[in-house]
């Protein structure tokens, strides 16, 4: 018995040496400074200014014909369009906040924000979630499982799903990617707007204006604010509103992405995949031996054992 | 009445016994309503919605139950790391209700994805996501399941194939289990390789979620935490599985193997409830236990079925007496079930105002999907030599050489 033990410390001891190696000396690459999740410099995006947004909802049936979707009557008894939450035919939604004093009021867009580091992306796992040249997150149809890992990821929960369909599809705002820069130049929504709440540009664009209107009116947004700059690890959709954001359904979330924290538990679990084999390589070690003991002790009783065998 | 469980037997019993008839036709009913998901789509026949998008299936079948399917894996580290050889009498056992408990996971997945045909690139590497923890749950668990217990459940099905009256039949299994015998250190090296990546990767799955998890669950260390408890559940579904059938098919009972596995299952619960208290502290989320919310009411009933029959189950007196331990097993194997559900559910909460519970049937279906599993082993145990016993047991056969060295 003590020798065994003896013999495991010796294995454990030589494997977690090869790992220390490992962990200071290998070359790790670690996913946090990856090119392939920072900000791409021509990434495109939206901006909504709430303050300029009237209601008239007119982005949504926009939204709807440019995608293809059925219009959501539910909410009306079939006159006309409202749905009350995003849904497999919903990927925009213009929705209107009150608070409970009722003075204070803001009209909100609803969409896939198109995370800079989306944790749809990198929860994905067959790479049907991905970012589009432009930094746009396009949804690919072929390599979907329908998993709906992205609807647990989604720290906005916009992914939507197809519950009554037979070959459900995932649904959520890919920018119009099908025809912007094809047959039209911007999203639908933004070419419909006319206060132009919601405008079409560049992402560093976008943000300089927003910046530019915040220096405009100091105090005029909620704590002279973005929401999208650093949220979530930024965001290429940007929102402006005089209300807290947190009451326009934007959680308040730290400024790294869930996509790269989990990264970096993996990434320090798993070196590369250099802890698997040395794991497997030190089982392995230790098994061998046992094997071979345990078959020799076997051999030893086989005669008895085959007695027993036969009067059973 | 106290035995020594030297070899493993195929039971003297009938097969169609009346629990026989009832598991199966829960099974038989499970089935019929997943193929009629398959037609209709998710959203007739569960209560899945946008919010709470992952359920019972994924939730309860796979990340709960795959836990107690570690019970080859956890037995397995005890017996060829560990060295404890008065466990390999039940390693047939434990590795069956491995293959089980992975089955019905499995089965319950494949089921809930919505579109399952485009699993067909997994064959193409250019698919793969390497990034996501999913990808790494799929792959694994399915090499796991498909490769690793297969091999650890192939022993007893080539014993019976060489029972065969017929010389080719008898020398192919002796071929394949030879072959079995040479690279057998670097099949269970692998079956434990593999579970302990996937088996921690349930846990990071919901650390994705961020802030969508309370933080009295939400942590770094979740692969960790669910790691330790499939170690946990997995000695608890052996342990509870072996005592129902020594009760119900008069195996004895063998108090040295028995306790012992009670004990190292406390150990590893003191391990696991000291990183979880620990980490607790340290990211400062104590302050959430004691107040009474939903939550901290989750949190508590968690922590006192997990922490309470530990404690008791130190003392040698309840290990040795097989009600107490039977009992005191069920306890935490309940908390520890509990655990591994409430972050991917209950302590789960998507923005919106949404609902989720299971639709009867879901519930008949997850229902069936276990109870296809429970009609198995009933066969299992009565066609091939599995469950242990003393050699004073009558049975139809034992364990035979040399293939009961495995």
């Amino acid at each position: 018995m003590d020798v065994n033990r003896r013999e495991v410390l010796k294995v454990l001891m030589g494997g977690s040496a090869v790992a220390a190696v490992a962990m200071t000396g290998a070359p790790v690459a670690n996913a946090g400074d990856s090119k392939e999740f920072e900000l791409q410099p021509d990434a495109v995006g939206l901006m909504y200014d709430a303050t300029k947004c009237i209601g008239c909802r007119a982005c949504m049936p926009a939204c709807q014909n440019a995608n293809g979707l059925k219009p959501d009557t539910g909410g009306s008894g079939g006159l006309y369009q409202q749905p009350d939450t995003l849904n497999a035919n919903t990927k925009n939604l213009i929705k209107l906040y009150t608070a409970p004093d009722g003075h204070e009021r803001s009209f909100m867009k609803q969409q896939c924000m198109h995370c800079v580091d989306p944790a749809c992306v990198s929860g994905c796992p067959m790479k049907a979630l991905h970012k589009e040249p432009q930094g746009v997150v396009g949804w690919d149809p072929v390599l979907c499982i329908g998993c709906r890992y992205c609807q647990v990821a989604c720290p906005f929960n916009i992914p939507k799903f197809e519950w009554e369909k037979f070959n459900p599809k995932i649904v959520k705002c890919e920018m119009c990617r099908h025809i912007v820069g094809k047959t039209v130049s911007q999203p639908a929504c933004t070419q419909v707007c006319p206060t132009h709440a919601v405008i079409y540009g560049k992402r560093s664009d976008l943000l300089a204006e927003a910046k530019r209107r915040i220096q405009e009116k100091p105090g005029y947004y909620f704590q002279d604010r973005v929401y999208g700059e650093t949220e979530a690890g930024g965001t290429q959709c940007l929102v402006l509103s005089h209300v807290d954001y947190s009451n326009l359904g934007l959680p308040k979330l730290t400024n790294e992405s869930p996509a790269a924290k989990t990264r970096q538990v993996s990434d320090f679990v798993y070196r590369g995949f250099l802890t698997p084999v040395v794991v497997y390589g030190g089982i392995v070690a230790i098994v061998r031996n046992r094997w071979k003991e345990h078959l020799k002790h076997a051999e030893h009783e086989g005669g008895e054992a085959h007695g027993e065998e036969k009067r059973a | 009445m106290t035995v020594t469980w030297e070899r493993c037997i195929r039971l003297k019993e009938p097969l169609k016994t009346r629990p026989f008839l009832i598991f199966a036709g829960l099974a038989a009913v499970g089935l019929l309503l997943g193929a009629y998901r398959e037609l209709m789509g998710l959203g007739y026949v569960t209560g899945l919605n946008d919010g709470y998008s992952w359920g019972l299936f994924k939730n309860w079948n796979v990340t709960a139950l795959t836990a107690l399917g570690s019970g080859g894996y956890a037995v397995a580290v005890l017996a060829w790391i560990f060295n404890e050889k008065r466990f390999h009498p039940i390693m047939r056992t434990a590795v069956l209700t491995s293959l089980l408990g992975y089955g019905t996971g499995m089965l319950a997945l494949g089921f809930d994805v919505g579109r399952p045909w485009n699993f067909v690139w997994l064959a193409d590497p250019r698919t793969w996501n390497h990034y996501s923890v999913l990808w790494e749950v799929a792959v694994c668990m399915t090499a796991y399941f498909m490769l690793a217990l297969d091999v650890e459940n192939m022993p007893p099905f080539l014993e019976s194939m060489y029972r065969s009256d017929d010389p080719v039949k008898k020398e192919r299994a002796m071929k394949i289990f030879k072959f079995l015998q040479k690279t057998f250190p670097f099949g269970i090296a692998l079956a434990f390789t593999l579970p302990s990546m996937h088996q921690s990767s349930l846990g990071s799955l919901m650390y994705l979620a961020g802030p969508r998890v309370h933080p009295l669950w939400q942590t770094p260390l979740l692969a960790l935490l669910y790691l330790l408890m499939a170690y946990i559940l997995g000695f608890a579904c052996v342990l509870l599985v072996l005592a129902l059938c020594a009760y119900v098919y008069d195996l004895g009972w063998d108090v040295d193997i028995m306790q012992r596995l009670g004990q190292v299952m406390a150990w590893t619960t003191v391990i696991w409830l000291v990183v979880r208290f620990a980490d607790l502290a340290y990211r400062g989320a104590l302050k959430y236990a004691l107040t009474f919310d939903r939550y901290s009411i989750y949190f508590l009933i968690e922590e006192a079925l997990i922490l309470v029959p530990t404690v008791l189950l130190f003392s040698k007196a309840n290990r040795q007496s097989p009600g107490k331990l039977f009992r005191l097993t069920f306890l935490i194997c309940l908390g520890g079930l509990f655990y591994r559900f409430t972050p991917t559910t209950l302590a789960f909460s998507p923005l919106g105002d949404y609902r989720y519970f299971p639709s009867t049937f879901e519930i008949l279906m997850s229902i069936g999907f276990t109870a296809l599993a429970v009609a198995v082993f009933l066969y299992a145990v009565k066609t091939f030599a599995i469950l242990p016993a003393s050699k004073g047991k009558i049975a139809s056969e034992a364990a035979m050489r040399p293939f009961d060295t495995l």
